[in-house]
């Protein structure tokens, strides 16, 4: 099997990770995946915020009700309209940000790491606690975030491929 | 370079395809990969419609503006609310169905496929010509379409990495 597909299926939300820190290396790695995910017209309209500093992990475990995992490391995912390079991106963002998302957690298990998605938008309670936390201006908005670390919990590769949800050439 | 990355650099919106269809065995292992994305409290809100009969690619490019290319198959991937295990997917099935549809372009990517992201999902009159194309019944909306084929065009992999999108612990604004 393709080194990608074994990742694909290895790719299980992880929620107990190892105290150990997570090298810069790695976390560049994870968002070099995220900047080589597709976006509507090339928008781009990512940013990032990367935390390791252990105060503000702390502070996300503590108000993020699903998100109370000891991952060492997290990446937000924002979207900023400013620096999209496409109009589009208005209407795409959510679909462009979730492929960068997706794209991180598939590179993190080839990487040794195990991820997890914490889901903020469109949750607006979600979304005001992290602005609040990383100190994200109000034009930019926090997407998601990627839970990460060394994983302290095994869990065998599978997909949930189930026949009944595939269609053939119509529906 | 790792494997995983190498394969996520090569993929590249393909435009251009030979015209050698893509058989059953493949589309049914992009569809394994699709359905192994995460969905918010495991939800999984998501139905596929594959399509690789030549008449059912022409309606569906029809109903695509965007969609114009010459590929031999499709798969649209659609949230169907009454197949969601849970209410998570209520605000999060957008979300879901975009991990899905990028799983399905990097395990073609890896199996020698090329593929395009068509994005369907908001534009209603991108919705109502696809519901027409695929007789998706009303309840069902697709989020979007993957074009997929045996590229006839090549792209050198890349990563559009860019370190002033990246901020360490705080939001910082950078000089534009």
């Amino acid at each position: 099997m393709s080194a990608i597909l074994e990742a694909i299926f290895r790719r299980r939300s992880i929620r107990k990770y190892e105290e150990k820190p997570v090298p810069k290396d790695l976390l560049l790695q994870l968002l070099q995946a995220a900047m080589a995910g597709p976006s509507a017209h090339n928008g781009r309209p990512w940013e990032f915020v990367v935390i390791t500093d252990e105060a503000t992990m702390a502070k996300l475990r503590s108000h993020l009700k699903y998100g109370k995992h000891n991952a060492p490391a997290a990446i937000a995912v924002c979207y900023n309209p400013a620096i999209a390079s496409s109009p589009s991106s208005k209407r795409w963002w959510v679909q462009d940000c979730a492929a960068a998302l997706e794209n991180m957690l598939i590179a993190a298990p080839g990487l040794g790491l195990g991820a997890v998605w914490i889901g903020i938008y469109p949750k607006a309670s979600s979304v005001k606690l992290v602005r609040r936390i990383l100190g994200l201006p109000p034009e930019v908005t926090p997407f998601g975030l990627v839970y990460t670390g060394f994983p302290a919990e095994e869990k065998p590769p599978r997909t949930q491929f189930e026949e009944s949800r595939v269609h053939w050439e119509h529906f | 370079m790792n494997a995983a990355l190498e394969t996520l650099y090569k993929r590249r919106s393909i435009r251009q395809y030979t015209g050698q269809p893509v058989s059953e065995e493949l589309m049914t292992e992009l569809l394994k990969a699709a359905m192994a994305a995460p969905s918010a409290c495991n939800s999984q809100p998501w139905e596929f419609v594959a399509v690789t009969e030549p008449a059912a690619m022409e309606r569906l490019r029809e109903a695509l503006r965007y969609g114009r290319y010459n590929a031999p198959a499709a798969i649209a991937v659609c949230a169907n609310p009454a197949l969601a295990l849970n209410s998570c997917a209520r605000l999060f099935w957008q979300q879901d169905c975009s991990a899905a549809l990028q799983n399905i372009l990097i395990a073609a990517t890896s199996l020698g496929l090329g593929s395009v992201w068509i994005g369907v999902y908001p534009v209603q009159y991108l919705i109502d010509a696809v519901r027409v194309a695929l007789e998706l019944p009303e309840e069902v909306t697709p989020l979007g379409v993957g074009y997929i084929g045996y590229p006839a065009e090549e792209k050198p992999p890349r990563t559009q990495f860019d370190e002033r999108r990246v901020h360490w612990q705080t939001y910082r604004k950078t000089e534009s």
